[in-house]
Parts: C-alpha cells; sequence; structure tokens
C-alpha cells in the first residue's frame, strides 16, 4: 500500500514538472486523449459552440444541428492534445486586449444570458461577398452559427449595413483583404489614440486565426511539422471542416513525424465530419500515400454510398489497389483483400500497362507462389522490358529449376542494380549447379566467366569448379576453386573442391598445401587420401551437402526456393562435354602455399591410382554386370561424379542380388546425398535390406543433410529437430553442435547456444569460439 | 499553473525596466528618424527590407526593426514587425527564426537554416518591447527564443563558451575548420537580457569569452578580425570565407559600445585600425592589409566617430548626425548608435 501510494506521487511529481500541473484535475485536462472525446471536445473547442443553452458542454458525434444549405457541417473540431505538442501550452495570451481572448466563451450565450440576444456582427460577411469570396463567406457564416445558434444569415451579406465606425471598416478590410500586420498595426495605432476603445473580439480573434493559420502554412511549406502541429494544438479553430487544407497538413506532419495513429485520426476527421465530396476524395487520396493498408481500411469504412449504390471513393478504387498491392510487395507475410488483388489481376489483364502486371508477378513471387508469378512477369516483359519483370521472371525460372533461361533472361539487365546484379548471379551459380550438369554454350559459359570473374563471386565461382569437375576437367576446376578461395579465403567447400582436384591431377604437393593450410578447419579435407569405408562416407556426405548448400545460398535470399535441381536422371554421357572458359582468373595468392601450375597437362595425363579402375571414359552403364556397374559407381564416387554413380548403383540395384543389391542401395543413397537430394537418398536406402551399422549411417547422413537444409532454409526448429534425431543414432559432430548453436542463437535461445557453443568449444574448435562472441555480441544488442 | 510564468515576467520586468533606457523617457530613436527609416525599409507587411541586398528581409533585420521601434516608442510599428517576423520567420522545429526571406523566391524562404544574431536581437528586441508595454505575450516569445539558442546554439569549445552563427553547418562536427564563429554576432548587450530570460551562467560566460576571443584576433598587417573565424585551433581566417575585415565585422564597436565597454585600448584598436581615410572606414583585405572598399556612409562612418568621442571627447561630425537614410545596414547602425549616444553620451552632440 504503501508502495503505491509513493508510485502514485511519484507519477504526479513528474507530470507537475513535465507539465506544471499540481492537481488531477489539470491532469485529465492534459490528458484527455484515450479518455474519448466527448470528455475532451468541448474543452478544446474555441471557436465552436462551447456550452449548449443550458450551460452543459454539447455532445457532438454525429449531432448535424447546424448544417445549413451550404451543407457544412458545425463540428467540434480535431483534437489535439498535450502530447502531441513539442513544448507545453504556455503560450500567453497577449496582454492589451486580454479581456478578448477568450472570446468565444464571452459571446457564447451562456445560460444566464440566453434570453438578450446577443449583437452579431456581421462585418465579416460583407467583405467576403463584397470579394466574391465564397469559401471564406460560408465558413464565416458556419462559424457564426456555431457560436449563435439562433441567428440566420443575412439574404444579401452585401447589404449588412456599415457599422458607422469607419476605422473599424477599414480594418475589417484589412482583414478582408488578408493584411494582417497593417491590421495589427490599425489595432495598437487606435488604442494608443484612443486607451478607452477595445477591439471587437470577434475580430481579434479571426486575426489570431488568420495569422496562425499563414504560420502553419508557410511551417508546412517547410516542413517544419512540430511547429505545424503546435501551431494546430494552439488554434483548434483552425481544425475544423472548413480549414480542411489545415487539417490535411496537421496529418501530414504527423505522418511525416513517425505518429501515423495521428494522421489517421487527421484523416479520419474529415472523413467523419466534413461532407464536401471533393475534399473527401483528396482526403483519402492524400491519406493513401502516408497510412499503411490496416489504417486505410480504417478510413474507407467511412465511405458514404450514393444513392445508386456505388461508393463514394470508388473512382479511386483502382489506385487504391494498386497502392495496396505494392505495399503487400514489400512484406511477404501481409495479407489483402482479395478484391484488390483480383481488381489489380484485372487491370492488369484488361489494360495495357506493365507495372500492372508486374505488380501481379511480385505478389505472387513472394508468396512463394513463382507458378502464378512466371505469367505476370512473362506478360509484363512482353509489354515492356524492365529489369523488375526480368528479375522477377528470372526468380521464377530459378525456383523453377530453369536457371539457363534465368541467366538468359537476366542478362540485359544484370548491371542495373545490385539486386539485379545479385540475381544474375543467383542464376549461374544454379545454372553451373544444375544436375546432371547441362552442356551449356560456349558464349553463355564465357559470358557468365566474365561477370563471375567481375563481380569477384565466390559462389559462383566454387560451381565452375564442380561444373568443371563433373565434366572431368580437374584442371579448370583446380583453378575456378583458387579462385574462389582468393575471394573468399574462408570457403571450406572450394578448398575441398581444390584438394579433391589436385588429388586427381596428382598433384601432391599441391594437396598436402591446401591440407596444411586448413590443418584443424576440415575433416574432409585432413582426411582425404585416407580410405577407409567410414571416413568416407563422411567425406561424401559431407561434400555432398556442402556443394548443395553453396548453391542453394544464393537463390535462397530472393524466393526462398532451393535452387539445385530435384531431379537429375539425365545421362551426361549422351552429352558433349562444353568448352569451359579457356582462360582461368588470377589464382590463389593466400590460401595456397603451393606454387601454381598454369600450364599442366590435361588430367586424363595423370590418373591417379583410385581412376585406374577406368570410370573416366563415359560410357552408358545400362548395358554393365552388376557387379561391373557396381564398382562403376564407386569409381565415379571417388571421382566426385555422383549423379553418374547414382546411374551406375542404379543399375547394379536393378540387377543385382545379395550383397550387391545392398552395396548398391547404399552406394545410391550416398551418391545423391552428395548432390543434395536427400529424399532420393531416403528412397535409395529402403531399396535393399541394409547391414544395421551401414542403414544408421544412412540415416545418420540423411539426418545431417535435412538439419543443414532446414538450417539453410532459416528453419531452425527443424534443424533443431532433426539433430534431435540424430543425435540418438549418433554423437553430434562438432560442426553440427555449432550448427546447433547458431540455431539456437537464431531462435534467441541464448542461454542454449551459449551451452552448445561452450562444449564445442572445448576441442579448440573455431566456429564455436566465435558462436561463443556471436552470442555475447547478439545478447548485448538485445538488452 | 499559469500563474508562475507571470510570476517570472514580473521578475524580468522589474529587471528590465530599472536597467534599460524606457523610451518614454529618454531620446531613443526620435519620431522623425523613425519615420524616414520606415518610409524607406519597413514594408506594409511587416517586413524590414535590405535594399542593398536584393531587397530580401532576414532575421537580423527583424530583430533591428523590433528594437527601433522599441527605441522610437512606437508598439503599432512593433506590432506589425513582429507579425511578419513570427508568420514568416519563426518557424523552425525548434522555435528560432528562418534566417532569410526573399520576395523574389517562390517560396519565400528557401534556407531554414537560422542566424543566431538574428534570433538574438528578435528575442532581445521582444523582451525590451515585453517590458516596455506590458506584453506577457512577447515576452514569452523571447524566453522561448532564449532557451532554443541556450540549447543549440551556445556552445563550449575547448572551455570556451561560443555562439554558433547557425546550427548548421559551423560547428565542429560540420567542418574541418569547425567550429566557426562571426565575433559580430555577439550581440552583447543582449546577453543578460538572455540571462533573464533563459537564466544559465553559460551567456555570462558567453559574453566574456567572446571578448577574450575577440582580442585573439588580430589576423594580416593591420591586426584585424575577419568576419568568420575559425576556432578549431588557434583563432584564424576560416576557409572558404574571404579573409576580411567586412561588413559583419564593421559593427563589432558599435555592439562593445552599446554594451558598455570602456576598455580604451580595446575599444581605440578596431577604430585607428580600420580609419581608411579622414572621413571614411573601409572593408580590408586582412591578408594583405588593403583597402577592398571604403565606406562613406553615415551610418558606417559613424561606428569610429562614436569610439573616437569615447575615448577622445571629439565631438560628432555633424555629417554623421544627419540622418538621411539609403541603404538598409548603415540606417541600421547609425540610428543604433545615434540612440546610444543621446542616451548615454549626450556630450559628443
Amino acid at each position: 500500500m504503501r508502495k503505491v501510494l509513493a508510485a502514485t506521487v511519484a507519477i504526479m511529481a513528474v507530470a507537475a514538472a513535465v507539465y506544471g500541473l499540481n492537481d488531477a484535475d489539470a491532469l485529465r485536462e492534459h490528458f484527455p486523449e484515450r479518455d474519448g472525446v466527448q470528455q475532451s471536445a468541448p474543452k478544446l473547442m474555441a471557436m465552436g459552440r462551447v456550452r449548449g443553452p443550458d450551460g452543459q458542454p454539447v455532445d457532438y458525434p454525429g449531432v448535424d444541428v447546424y448544417s445549413g444549405a451550404t451543407g457544412s457541417t458545425t463540428e467540434a473540431p480535431l483534437q489535439l492534445s498535450q502530447a502531441d505538442t513539442a513544448a507545453p501550452l504556455t503560450q500567453a495570451p497577449a496582454q492589451a486586449p486580454a479581456q478578448s481572448r477568450t472570446a468565444s466563451e464571452n459571446a457564447a450565450p451562456a445560460a444566464g444570458q440566453a434570453p438578450n440576444r446577443p449583437q452579431v456582427d456581421e462585418s465579416a460577411l460583407r467583405y467576403f461577398a463584397a470579394r466574391n469570396d465564397q469559401a471564406r463567406l460560408q465558413a464565416e457564416i458556419s462559424r457564426l452559427r456555431a457560436l449563435y445558434p439562433d441567428w440566420t444569415p443575412p439574404n444579401d451579406p452585401l447589404a449588412v449595413p456599415q457599422n458607422g465606425d469607419p476605422q473599424l471598416e477599414s480594418m475589417w478590410r484589412l482583414y478582408a483583404d488578408g493584411r494582417f500586420a497593417e491590421l495589427r498595426k490599425a489595432i495598437a495605432d487606435r488604442r494608443v489614440a484612443d486607451a478607452a476603445w477595445q477591439p471587437p473580439a470577434d475580430l481579434l480573434e479571426r486575426l489570431d486565426v488568420a495569422e496562425a493559420r499563414a504560420r502553419l502554412v508557410n511551417a508546412s511549406d517547410l516542413k517544419q511539422y512540430q511547429t505545424v502541429v503546435d501551431i494546430g494544438a494552439q488554434t483548434p479553430a483552425l481544425l475544423t471542416c472548413a480549414e480542411v487544407d489545415v487539417l490535411w497538413r496537421i496529418a501530414e506532419a504527423f505522418a511525416e513525424t513517425d505518429r501515423e495513429v495521428r494522421a489517421k485520426d487527421a484523416y479520419g476527421y474529415v472523413l467523419k465530419s466534413c461532407t464536401n465530396p471533393q475534399e473527401r476524395l483528396a482526403t483519402v487520396q492524400k491519406a493513401s500515400a502516408v497510412l499503411d493498408y490496416a489504417g486505410m481500411q480504417d478510413l474507407l469504412s467511412s465511405e458514404h454510398r450514393n444513392e445508386d449504390g456505388s461508393g463514394e471513393f470508388d473512382s479511386l478504387r483502382d489506385d487504391l489497389s494498386r497502392r495496396f498491392m505494392a505495399e503487400a510487395n514489400e512484406d511477404p507475410k501481409m495479407r489483402i483483400a482479395d478484391a484488390y488483388i483480383t481488381r489489380v489481376e484485372k487491370l492488369a489483364e484488361d489494360g495495357s500497362l506493365a507495372s500492372d502486371a508486374l505488380l501481379v508477378g511480385w505478389y505472387r513471387l513472394r508468396r512463394e507462389d513463382t507458378g502464378a508469378a512466371e505469367k505476370w512477369f512473362r506478360m509484363a516483359r512482353e509489354r515492356e522490358d524492365s529489369a523488375s519483370a526480368s528479375q522477377g521472371l528470372a526468380l521464377c525460372l530459378i525456383a523453377k529449376k530453369a536457371p539457363q533461361e534465368a541467366e538468359d533472361v537476366m542478362y540485359r539487365w544484370r548491371d542495373d542494380s545490385t539486386d539485379a546484379k545479385d540475381t544474375y548471379m543467383a542464376a549461374t551459380a544454379n545454372l553451373l549447379a544444375v544436375m546432371p550438369p547441362p552442356v551449356l554454350p560456349e558464349p553463355v559459359l564465357q559470358r557468365i566467366a566474365v561477370e563471375v570473374i567481375e563481380a569477384k563471386d565466390a559462389a559462383s565461382a566454387q560451381q565452375f569448379g564442380w561444373y568443371a569437375r563433373n565434366f572431368n576437367q580437374p584442371q579448370t576446376a583446380a583453378r575456378w576453386f583458387e579462385t574462389a578461395l582468393s575471394w573468399k579465403p574462408d570457403d571450406e567447400p572450394s578448398a575441398y573442391g581444390l584438394v579433391l582436384s589436385r588429388n586427381q591431377l596428382n598433384d601432391r604437393a599441391g594437396v598436402a598445401a591446401v591440407q596444411s593450410q586448413w590443418q584443424g578447419r576440415s575433416v574432409r579435407i585432413a582426411n582425404l587420401g585416407e580410405t577407409t569405408e567410414q571416413t568416407l562416407a563422411a567425406q561424401r556426405i559431407a561434400q555432398g551437402s556442402a556443394d548443395q548448400q553453396g548453391a542453394q545460398l544464393p537463390a535462397q535470399q530472393y524466393a526462398g526456393q532451393p535452387a539445385v535441381n530435384a531431379n537429375a536422371q539425365q545421362v551426361i554421357a549422351t552429352q558433349t562435354a562444353p568448352i569451359l572458359p579457356a582462360y582461368a582468373p588470377a589464382p590463389v595468392q593466400q590460401t595456397s602455399t603451393a606454387p601454381v601450375r598454369r600450364s599442366a597437362p590435361v588430367a586424363s595425363a595423370s590418373r591417379g591410382a583410385r581412376t585406374e579402375r577406368g570410370c573416366t571414359t563415359t560410357i552408358d552403364p545400362e548395358g554393365l554386370a552388376p557387379g561391373a556397374a557396381l564398382s562403376r559407381g564407386w569409381c565415379l564416387m571417388e571421382l566426385n561424379r555422383p549423379m553418374e554413380a547414382a546411374e551406375a548403383f542404379g543399375v547394379a540395384l536393378k540387377r543385382g542380388s545379395g550383397q550387391v543389391r545392398e552395396d548398391a542401395a547404399y552406394g545410391q543413397s550416398l551418391a545423391y546425398l552428395r548432390v543434395g537430394l536427400t529424399d532420393n537418398a531416403a528412397v535409395s536406402a529402403t531399396q535393399a535390406p541394409l547391414a544395421r551399422k551401414r542403414a544408421s549411417e544412412l540415416q545418420v547422413a540423411i539426418l545431417s543433410n535435412r538439419a543443414t537444409l532446414a538450417f539453410d532454409a532459416g528453419r531452425y526448429r527443424d534443424a533443431l529437430l532433426f539433430l534431435d534425431q540424430r543425435a540418438q543414432l549418433e554423437t553430434e559432430r562438432v560442426d553440427l553442435m555449432v550448427m546447433r548453436g547458431y540455431a539456437y542463437l537464431n531462435m534467441k535461445r541464448y542461454a542454449d547456444a551459449m551451452q552448445v557453443f561452450e562444449a564445442a568449444s572445448q576441442s579448440g574448435n573455431r566456429d564455436a569460439l566465435r558462436g561463443l562472441a556471436d552470442v555475447r555480441a547478439a545478447r548485448n544488442n538485445d538488452y | 499553473m499559469f500563474l508562475r510564468p507571470f510570476l517570472t515576467c514580473a521578475a524580468v520586468f522589474l529587471f528590465l525596466c530599472g536597467g534599460l533606457p524606457n523610451p518614454a523617457h529618454s531620446a531613443g530613436v526620435p519620431a522623425a528618424e523613425w519615420e524616414a527609416y520606415k518610409a524607406k525599409f519597413l514594408d506594409g507587411s511587416g517586413r524590414i527590407i535590405d535594399n542593398g541586398n536584393g531587397n530580401i528581409s532576414h532575421s537580423e533585420g527583424q530583430g533591428y526593426g523590433l528594437i527601433l521601434a522599441y527605441l522610437a516608442n512606437d508598439p503599432s510599428d512593433f506590432e506589425q514587425i513582429w507579425s511578419f517576423t513570427r508568420t514568416e520567420l519563426l518557424l523552425r522545429d525548434d522555435g528560432l527564426a528562418v534566417w532569410k526571406w526573399d520576395p523574389n523566391a517562390k517560396p519565400h524562404v528557401i534556407d531554414t537554416n537560422n542566424a543566431s544574431d538574428g534570433d538574438l536581437l528578435i528575442a532581445y528586441g521582444l523582451a525590451l518591447g515585453g517590458a516596455a508595454w506590458n506584453r506577457a505575450d512577447y515576452t514569452a516569445a523571447a524566453r522561448n527564443i532564449a532557451r532554443s539558442l541556450l540549447k543549440s546554439a551556445v556552445v563550449d569549445h575547448a572551455g570556451r563558451t561560443v555562439l554558433l552563427p547557425g546550427l548548421e553547418g559551423f560547428g565542429a562536427d560540420d567542418r574541418q575548420d569547425g567550429p566557426v564563429i562571426n565575433p559580430s554576432y555577439w550581440v552583447y548587450e543582449a546577453l543578460p537580457i538572455m540571462n533573464m530570460l533563459a537564466p544559465s551562467d553559460r551567456w555570462k560566460k558567453l559574453a566574456d569569452d567572446g571578448q577574450v576571443l575577440l582580442g585573439a584576433m588580430r589576423f594580416g598587417p593591420r591586426h584585424l578580425p575577419v568576419d568568420w573565424v575559425s576556432i578549431a585551433r588557434q583563432p584564424k581566417p576560416a576557409e572558404g570565407f574571404a579573409p576580411e575585415y567586412g561588413y559583419n565585422a564593421i559593427r563589432i564597436p558599435l555592439y562593445l559600445a552599446r554594451f558598455g565597454v570602456t576598455d580604451r585600448a580595446l575599444l581605440t584598436w578596431l577604430a585607428k585600425a580600420t580609419t581608411a581615410s579622414a572621413d571614411a572606414t573601409g572593408i580590408f583585405d586582412v591578408t594583405t592589409g588593403e583597402v577592398k572598399e571604403t565606406l562613406s556612409d553615415p551610418g558606417y562612418r559613424l561606428v569610429n566617430d562614436l569610439v573616437a568621442c569615447m575615448v577622445d571627447g571629439t565631438k560628432l561630425p555633424d555629417a554623421v548626425r544627419r540622418f538621411d537614410p539609403v541603404l538598409y545596414y548603415p540606417s541600421t547602425l547609425q540610428l543604433l548608435g545615434l540612440a546610444f549616444i543621446a542616451e548615454k553620451h549626450p556630450e559628443c552632440l
């Protein structure tokens, strides 16, 4: 209890310090916003009707008491509160005419004065009429109506009699002409000359408001938005339907100062209170440039129905739909009403604008509906080829495993933007990673090589390496891997590719160089050359997932689609080997201490021991005996030509029996794992009964792959699930522990991440140590 | 809650009324001279026109206009000038004035930067008018400006408290040789008033450090200050500005005198160094010490004549006593100088 009291006192003290408030009433007055309009409306009205005839505050919402011939509504002004203003509203009223500042209170018929009809000063009417200023004439009429409920406007404002005070007449003239500074001077002059003279409260108030309007407009034009809001808060008379332009400027000021909700309130005020159809339309148009989709839906709920049943904002529907669609294209999670989507689709189909088709295309693509998106991007490109349309189409094509067309579509636009370049590079990386590798025309390979080198794109360079290996060009492959490493020295898959290629080239010194470079950093590089089945399997699996990873990453950034093809049953044997770019980029500098061999003989001339089994010649395995097909499969696996190996194992599996069949199923499963076709691998593993050890090994590998895939796709929960399943079969490897750690980290489970990295780092693993640092950094950022 | 500001205002009034010339009783600016000034430089809209500068207006001119209207004891003109000042210039989110208004530009204001001397002059004029005519709204507006200046334009650098000429583009972070200051932006007489409006020891320190820094600005063969000075290290002419004792600096002795500085050496230093010929002062290239432009308008000449009278008792020549306004800037300096002499040194007349 004591604590509660103390807290309350403290809050009051803060409020008093900030706002100079010292009692509960004052507090309530200054925080009216949340308590609804009814309570606060009358307090902020300076020019509207403040009190009813009974002296009680008038409820305004929905009551259109004074709607006259002009159709304008008398309404409570938009509510701005203390919280909107930069400084407390302490602007002191002018001293000299002090009594006039509360003009509306004086002028409004209070309870006691009700029987006496107040004198209504109609001078302003005459001046506005004389100037034929209809807008201000009507505004003045509604203002006077609000002030004097019993008053009826004169039929002919021009006939309003002069009030017999020529000086005052000329003051009104100055006012009507907008010569406010001169009017200030005239009033002051007269007061100096005649100390007893009091300017009419009405005139002073009109002048204050007019100057405030001018100042607000100037501040708004100069983007001094806090000043705009402050003036609005000090001048409620400006926040009415007679001053829609001011209301727009207030709304803009809120929007530009990150107060979207208040901006919506201001636009919403116009739609709820004001009746001018053009102004209502313009309000929606202005709001749509500022408010988000949800805010706009709120506003649109104030739409009026026309007599024929149509909506008053129907003419804006097309543009609104486009605008919402564009917003939805920025945020894939956002959902907008189907009506808007259908409308833009129809606009795109019926019309001829490429931009409409683009909107739909991106909308579909962002929601991973690449099949639907493709149609719209093609439509857009037919109407007007553009970087955006081509990029969208390229992403669709990458997703549907047509990277060759993607590359072709994107090539022309590759330099249009960073995004365009990234998309192009993604297309090339995916194209080179296709399994089985397509034979690409030389000009295409050439231009891709040029781009890869120019962009120093390590991912595509690595893919060039694997591509070359797939066509058994280890010399070229080695160069590309070296190049990738020169751009990305810690690219382990490239280093692995390099060591494989050098091994194939029988370059023992080169192999040793890479191994020494990667000592303690990569098990599979270190173990190259050891031939126990288990290490081989581990290598094969690891390499498979590494390949997969490299190819996937670029594409994932865009469409969230795995990039490598899932259905690679074509036979390389039927194809002619492509002509890879003859030149290779600048060789490695720091990653290898071995001399770079620029003109080594081609690979076939220097076969290592393990290639003597004779699988380098490309043949159709279909005609082989099961045992031969099995041997060929293993041989191809060692050459890292897994798709051909899978083919060979497939022949052995189909024809063989017993041990051969079991070996073939095992081999094919490994082969698929290596190219990342985890599902195929799982199927293969069930093709024959496997020894428990092998079954478990495959299961472990499959789960590792799935965990990696899930992790790479950002599905950390799934990754953990796979890792947990895997951990039941085998103790978790350090690299997988690191992955687990990062999964936790990404899920912000810092304590878990810390624990795992700590355990993993005890082996001195660098990634684990880096993980520890990352957790600490993330924690600090979060706190 | 609204009582407190009024009480504070009352306190300010007492100070101001006790310590400042009461225009009702002192000579101030005579009506005829004010009429001549207005006829030439005050537009009906309430803006003071700088006719030597493409007929633009600026916060400095509006501030001078308010002060002169106060000195002429003309609350109506004051009201007129204030109307324009507030409506057209006092627009910045931080409560300071945008510095320049161009009748031929659309929009009239293009650069929203402030000029701190203009803000000082406006706040000072408002405080004077508020006290003289019992207008709490003027005083409140003056206080807003004083607070904002104190918060943003009065900055500390290397132990010195200085006035940034504008909030954008002059600070240590804004330019290599920043901060860059303008010694003629120290409207010394306004600083004690700012302290009443927004009390802080830093106003006094600003006044003290301003004079110390000014004393260290002795550049070139004539040992003259320049308009724009880098104080990143030892004061030196700022990069990108002409190294000249120019139209800005020319008013420094007038400001010092009006502030009540009686230090003979300080006053004579600038007067002597800037006498270009017998009856002319000038603009100087401080690098060479050469006269760049000879200025014979009585408004400019008055500055040095005023110092001569203060230190040697030399009476003002008739030529500088006659007010026949041609250009806004020297005419303004002349009225400010003459009002000061009429008030404090009638023996010079």
